[in-house]
């Protein structure tokens, strides 16, 4: 485990040296995240300016679901997301085999050749919104903080199983930028309230695609509006995972490098 | 022109799963789009001068106009001078720009077949969205004028990359007020007085805002009401307007360029 963390260390220094060379566009990118992070919650905010809402929510309660989706990113993109656009650009370079070649495993390799600390930006948007969020909102309960951090970790475990998912799909369509729309789309259904969605279309976003795990089941943990009913959704997000481990795997089986 | 959209067209038809997504992406983003508004829609009928049934025929109408008028000018140019291959466009008988344009003409016409076409139908035949404008002529030259507009502003932006050592944050940074400011993710209407004003002025609601208010065949923004006609001559002199000012920021930037035998 010491390992681990001296290889991730070594390569986000790396890596924030590297963009030390170009200062002012770090800087520029990293103000683009959060900007781009809070355009969900300026529309949430925009309605409900304009006196409507969503049923049931108080736009404090809607912007804590932002908020924790921004928070989740904010950990998991630096972390787990790098994985896809290295994939991407590694095997339409036909270059991943020099991953395979090192002294760890292939899945761990892809990950840290794809550490981002840009992404770390994230974590300031999400972070303001959801001690925004929470400032409007009665203070949660000791067993609500607990809830919800067991669920955020679930939360991440879905994230990381998506960028599992679409780095796994790159080994076959090779340098295809576009499954960050498709994460992008398929994703942005979880930064609503669940409660919009027709009944039988959020067990859907719960147990099938667990979207509504990243941010939804999270917060209404804090909210205290969910009960043992959660740890079905807590199961949802191991089990996705481990389809995403094994879907990585099998994708990398089916890898020919650039010889065909 | 016609030679380099045909042979663009036929480039990008190798890769036509990547546009294919689309009819994945737009129909998902429509649905998101559907239930919000539903459900924000359960206590008023009207908000900010649109009924749901006139907020989700944005949206659509919208999605659908994009898929025209969708650009990537200022990737492509920033690419071109950051890996120093501008140098060859530099040695052709026409002007980047305008050969620039006609890859965009190759790329949408694809786009129409692949996007535009299959995701119209889904919008019509499953969601019900009415996609006929109320004036079909002005509609046409409407998102014509767009079609321009969001190369030109695109194409400015990419010649950012003439000055800048690395100009993709500047170009993020600008696309995303872009897409804000020309109505892609909420209508205009909603934003504050003040700020409703400012978008007025400003040549962005012409892109997304405009054409998809002359679909409808009504326009309101910042408290006036403009008619079709006189919107659409609106959206031509500024287009005018900004052809004049990339024409301008092109001639500036090749005098500046410098590359190895040139």
């Amino acid at each position: 485990m010491k390992g681990v963390w001296a290889c991730i260390a070594s390569v986000l220094r790396t890596k924030v040296a590297e963009q030390m060379a170009y200062r002012s566009h770090f800087f520029l990118s990293v103000i683009l995240l959060i900007a781009g992070d809070l355009l969900v919650p300026m529309i949430t905010l925009l309605v409900y300016r304009s006196g409507a809402s969503f049923p049931g929510w108080s736009m404090h309660e809607a912007l804590l679901i932002q908020g924790v989706f921004g928070l989740a990113k904010g950990i998991a993109f630096p972390l787990f997301f790098g994985m896809v656009s290295s994939t991407l650009s590694l095997v339409r370079e036909g270059t991943f085999d020099l991953l395979l070649l090192k002294p760890r495993p292939a899945l761990f390799m892809t990950m840290l050749n794809g550490l981002d600390p840009e992404d770390f930006g994230r974590l300031l948007s999400g972070g303001v919104l959801f001690g925004y969020a929470l400032s409007g909102l009665p203070t949660p309960t000791f067993n609500g903080w607990i809830h919800f951090a067991a669920l955020f970790a679930a939360s991440l475990a879905v994230l990381c199983a998506f960028s599992l998912f679409l780095s796994g799909l790159l080994f076959r369509w090779v340098g295809s930028s576009r499954v960050y729309d498709i994460f992008d789309s398929i994703t942005s259904f979880g930064m609503y309230p669940g409660t919009i969605y027709a009944k039988s279309f959020q067990q859907l976003l719960t147990y099938v695609i667990p979207v509504g795990i990243i941010a939804f089941v999270p917060a209404s943990a804090l909210l205290g509006r969910t009960g043992w009913g959660t740890l079905g959704a807590a199961a949802a997000a191991a089990l996705f995972i481990a389809a995403g481990i094994a879907y990585w795997h099998r994708m990398l089986r089916g890898y020919t490098s650039a010889g065909g | 022109m016609r030679a380099i959209g045909f042979a663009t067209y036929k480039e990008w038809a190798a890769y036509r799963s990547h546009m294919a997504v689309s009819l994945l992406v737009g129909p998902v983003y429509f649905l998101v789009q559907f239930f919000i508004w539903s459900a924000v829609f359960q206590g008023t009928t009207s908000l900010n001068g649109f009924t749901l049934e006139q907020m989700l025929s944005y949206f659509g109408i919208a999605a659908v106009i994009n898929y025209l008028t969708f650009d990537f000018a200022d990737w492509n140019l920033q690419m071109l001078v950051r890996s120093g291959k501008f140098v060859t466009f530099a040695l052709r008988p026409i002007p980047h720009w305008l050969f620039a344009l006609a890859q965009k003409l190759g790329h949408r016409s694809l786009g129409f077949l692949i996007e535009f076409v299959p995701v119209s139908l889904i919008f019509l035949f499953i969601f019900g969205i009415k996609l006929w404008p109320t004036l079909p002529w002005w509609a046409l030259l409407s998102v014509s004028l767009s079609f321009l507009m969001n190369f030109m502003v695109n194409y400015c932006v990419g010649l950012t990359a003439f000055w800048l050592v690395r100009a993709e944050g500047v170009r993020r940074v600008f696309l995303l007020l872009k897409d804000i400011s020309a109505g892609l993710f909420v209508p205009l209407t909603f934003f504050p007085e003040w700020t409703q004003k400012a978008l007025f002025f400003l040549p962005f609601q012409f892109i997304t805002y405009v054409p998809t208010r002359v679909f409808i065949g009504h326009y309101e923004l910042a408290g006036y009401s403009i008619g079709i006609p006189a919107l659409v001559a609106l959206q031509a002199g500024a287009t005018a307007i900004m052809a004049f000012l990339m024409l301008a920021l092109y001639r500036s930037a090749m005098r500046r360029f410098t590359g190895v035998g040139v």
